[in-house]
């Protein structure tokens, strides 16, 4: 029984290796043909003449057009899009993209997303909605593609909800768009400061008008208790008119707000904030005590020489050690933590 | 007494199916994975684009007498492409000149870190920074071996992730980021495993992988089938129930706070990284804590395997115990309440089968060609017991080059198959014995571990 399983095994190999060499050879004689139509396209809207795709065929084609027009912009991306509508292709992917298997449907939501095919919305916020991890994420990148303020309005739910949406991959997304457009969204993220993945809209923040995203989150700053909050809107202080905020946080119980506190002083501070993050030097948690050293080398008005003296008179030899460790620092880099 | 070897017969035959039955159920279990692997491909293969968001890495590696490999082996890390990441490599009382080769290459100055010592280590000699690379740090220490080594890198490393490694795992470019992937989709990622691959007859550039190959030893070739079989897919099967319990120590990637939470590597165990998963489990389970372990199946750490018989002896007897002492180390798993698939059937399973499996496979060779011989059972059962040992052994083997051939096909060649379908007949006609030989070996020394323990020497 073994054996005939074993047996079957090898054989399914076989067929598995000559299905794959049969399909590759196959798909080798039409690519020629494909990138030539691509390139005539590429120059002329209306060049490029494709022979039938075959449905075995068609995911191959849209994964190699899908490349080549991410690597084009401008007048030669709306030209090969106009050769896959040319072709009826553009209704096929969206066909592709209602019926195909797993693989085909994420070739196809690339496509209609390349191609801004709005017929693909109803589909897309389906699947942006229920589908897995990668699946959904790829239906909102194609929204995005197809119509960025509206899908990222449509989207702002689950941009803060979703966790299984890495943060990461919306930065890519975010950082793509530019400031002009995400800024409206996160705004109203911002204003509507959500219990839950608020850190999320926070880090995204990055990614919007300065100008426009900082204010409301320093705004937390006299109007929550939450450290979480205190903590964001720590980050985004730059004027030295929150030093008061800046230096109560400094005594905070929760030692992350003490250390967002740090880093605000060693932005924003002057020598008249020494006092304070010396004191936050000899605190008991490791952190706080690195983000001060670090605050003291930035601080305005402080020469390494003072720094130096500071930490020869200190009678915390933890203070010492992380003063001593910040000044050797200094030159070599500064790092994010 | 003629019963009582029949009984015994039967048992043994019992085990062996119900091992093998066990490992191609994990190998099915590994198929909707692989599947949903190569259905992801056309969104994976996309170039990496960064944001500037993704957890920065501490990559941790202790070395112990690497003078020759290490400066190499630390000039591919400083390589990966990764948006940013640190090297700290941790000198665990070298004898050799490891210390001054990496001072020479990577130009070290004496630097004054602050160390935060939360987790408890053997003395710190000095902290060294490159001045060349700013995110290369080395940590000179008293000898305290691997666990030691990476418990110091740990309290050295500045970022909330960490990735212990070996100085001899050869990577490939994008491999950092391949392994920290299950930290990005899923916020509730403490450890991330990567594939371990045999790198022997492979070409290495830059201490990078060039070239894919198979070897012309014929130890190391058996090892390919063997790591297919055993502990690529395999462990796929157990990623699939949250229920992986062990991430190489090649390559493996940890949430630093859920594992200073826990205590940081066991310097008292052999199978540190082993033990370190088996307890986070252990004590997140306990926790009622949400976490989720992952395996990484792309090839993206690779390896050299050992190509001589004495080497391989020692590679082995050190796994056995490695993991005797992680699964009784945290026997508590048992009686604990609750609990997911990894208390009610990975550790059992690796109980039964991994731990004690060469107890019952060796004792089970010599048992029944003994009772054979004496007359006890008759000819056919043992030939039974033969060929469905063989037959299985086989089938388990093709199974998972059924899986490769299905996924990732590192080996396309038509001759390269054929090579290692011959390897998966001839690897049960005395290989896998051996192998059981060797491991019963570990665990002999486990049990001479724990008597030494129990009654120590005047």
């Amino acid at each position: 029984m073994a054996f005939v399983l074993a047996a079957a095994l090898l054989a399914a190999i076989a067929v598995m290796r000559a299905w794959r060499r049969w399909k590759r050879r196959r798909i080798e004689e039409r690519e020629e043909g494909w990138r030539r139509a691509m390139q005539e396209a590429t120059d002329d809207p209306a060049a490029g003449t494709l022979a039938p795709i075959a449905s075995l065929d068609l995911p191959e084609f849209l994964l190699l057009w899908n490349r080549v027009q991410e690597s084009r912009g401008g007048a030669a991306a709306d030209n090969l899009a106009q050769l896959l509508r040319r072709h009826g292709l553009d209704q096929r992917a969206l066909g592709l993209l209602r019926h195909g298997s797993l693989r085909r449907r994420l070739i196809a939501m690339t496509t209609v997303g390349l191609l801004r095919d709005e017929r693909a919305w109803a589909t897309l916020e389906s699947i942006a909605g229920q589908g897995g991890t990668v699946v959904s994420f790829a239906a909102a990148r194609a929204m995005i593609q197809i119509e960025p303020r509206r899908a990222l309005d449509a989207l702002s739910a689950s941009i803060v909800q979703r966790d299984d949406w890495s943060i990461a991959r919306l930065g890519c997304i975010f950082a793509e768009l530019g400031p002009a457009i995400v800024t409206p969204t996160l705004t109203t993220m911002l204003i509507s400061r959500p219990r839950a993945g608020l850190d999320r809209v926070v880090k995204l923040a990055k990614f919007g008008e300065r100008g426009r995203v900082a204010p409301i989150v320093r705004g937390w700053l006299s109007a929550s208790d939450d450290p979480d909050v205190i903590m964001a809107a720590l980050d985004y202080v730059e004027d030295e008119r929150e030093l008061p905020w800046a230096k109560s946080a400094a005594s905070h119980a929760e030692w992350r707000v003490r250390m967002a506190a740090a880093r605000a002083l060693g932005r924003i501070g002057s020598a008249s904030e020494l006092a304070t993050l010396l004191e936050l030097l000899r605190d008991p948690i490791w952190w706080v005590r690195y983000h001060a050293a670090q605050a003291l080398t930035r601080l305005h008005g402080m020469t390494p020489e003072e720094l130096q003296l500071i930490r020869d008179n200190a009678r915390d030899h933890f203070a010492a050690d992380m003063l001593a460790h910040a000044l050797a620092l200094m030159p070599i880099r500064r790092v994010r933590l | 007494m003629k019963t009582i070897a029949s009984g015994l017969a039967w048992f043994f035959i019992l085990y062996f199916v119900l091992e093998s039955l066990g490992h191609l159920a994990l190998n099915f279990l590994a198929i909707p994975a692989l599947r949903r692997k190569i259905a992801l491909r056309p969104v994976d293969d996309v170039p990496a684009v960064y944001s500037g968001l993704e957890p920065p890495v501490s990559l941790l590696v202790p070395a112990h007498d690497e003078e020759k490999a290490i400066v190499a082996s630390v000039g591919a890390l400083l390589q990966l492409e990764y948006p940013e990441f640190e090297v700290v490599v941790v000198n665990d009382g070298s004898t050799d000149g490891t210390l001054a080769v990496l001072q020479e290459a990577f130009e070290l100055e004496p630097f004054p870190e602050a160390l935060w010592r939360r987790l408890p280590t053997r003395e710190v000699r000095t902290v060294f920074q490159s001045r060349k690379h700013p995110n290369l740090r080395v940590v000179d220490k008293e000898h305290g071996g691997r666990a030691d080594s990476l418990n110091v890198g740990i309290n050295a490393s500045r970022y909330p992730l960490f990735c212990a490694m070996d100085v001899d795992s050869i990577l490939q470019r994008d491999s950092l980021r391949r392994v920290v992937e299950p930290f990005l989709d899923d916020p509730h990622t403490i450890a991330s495993g990567g594939t371990v691959r045999i790198a022997n007859g492979c070409t290495v550039t830059d201490g990078h992988l060039a070239a894919v190959a198979l070897p012309q030893s014929r130890l190391a070739l058996l090892q390919i089938v063997e790591y297919l079989r055993a502990l690529l897919f395999v462990r796929l099967g157990w990623a699939a129930l949250n229920a992986v319990l062990v991430i190489p120590s090649a390559f493996g990637v940890f949430r630093k706070d859920a594992v200073v939470e826990v205590g940081g590597y066991r310097a008292d165990t052999i199978g540190e990284d082993m033990e370190l998963v088996v307890r986070l489990h252990r004590v997140l389970r306990a926790r009622g804590t949400r976490y989720s372990v992952h395996f990484v199946p792309d090839p993206i750490c690779w390896t050299q395997a050992p190509e001589s018989s004495r080497a391989l002896m020692v590679q082995r007897v050190r796994w056995q115990r490695g993991l005797a002492q992680s699964l009784h180390g945290n026997r508590a798993i048992f009686t604990m309440k609750g609990g997911g698939a990894e208390r009610w059937l990975a550790v059992p399973f690796f109980l039964l089968f991994e731990c004690y499996g060469p107890l019952f496979e060796v004792a089970g060779y010599v048992l029944m060609t003994a009772m054979w011989l004496l007359g006890l059972i008759p000819g056919a059962t043992f030939a039974a017991f033969l060929a469905l040992v063989f037959s299985l052994g086989f089938l388990l083997s093709v199974s998972a080059l059924y899986l490769e051939e299905m996924s990732f096909r590192l080996y396309p060649r038509a001759s390269q198959m054929a090579l290692l379908v011959l390897v998966a007949l001839v690897e049960n006609l005395g290989y896998r014995q051996l192998m059981a030989v060797f491991r019963l070996g570990g665990l002999a020394r486990w049990v001479r571990d724990i008597r030494i323990r129990f009654h120590p020497r005047a």
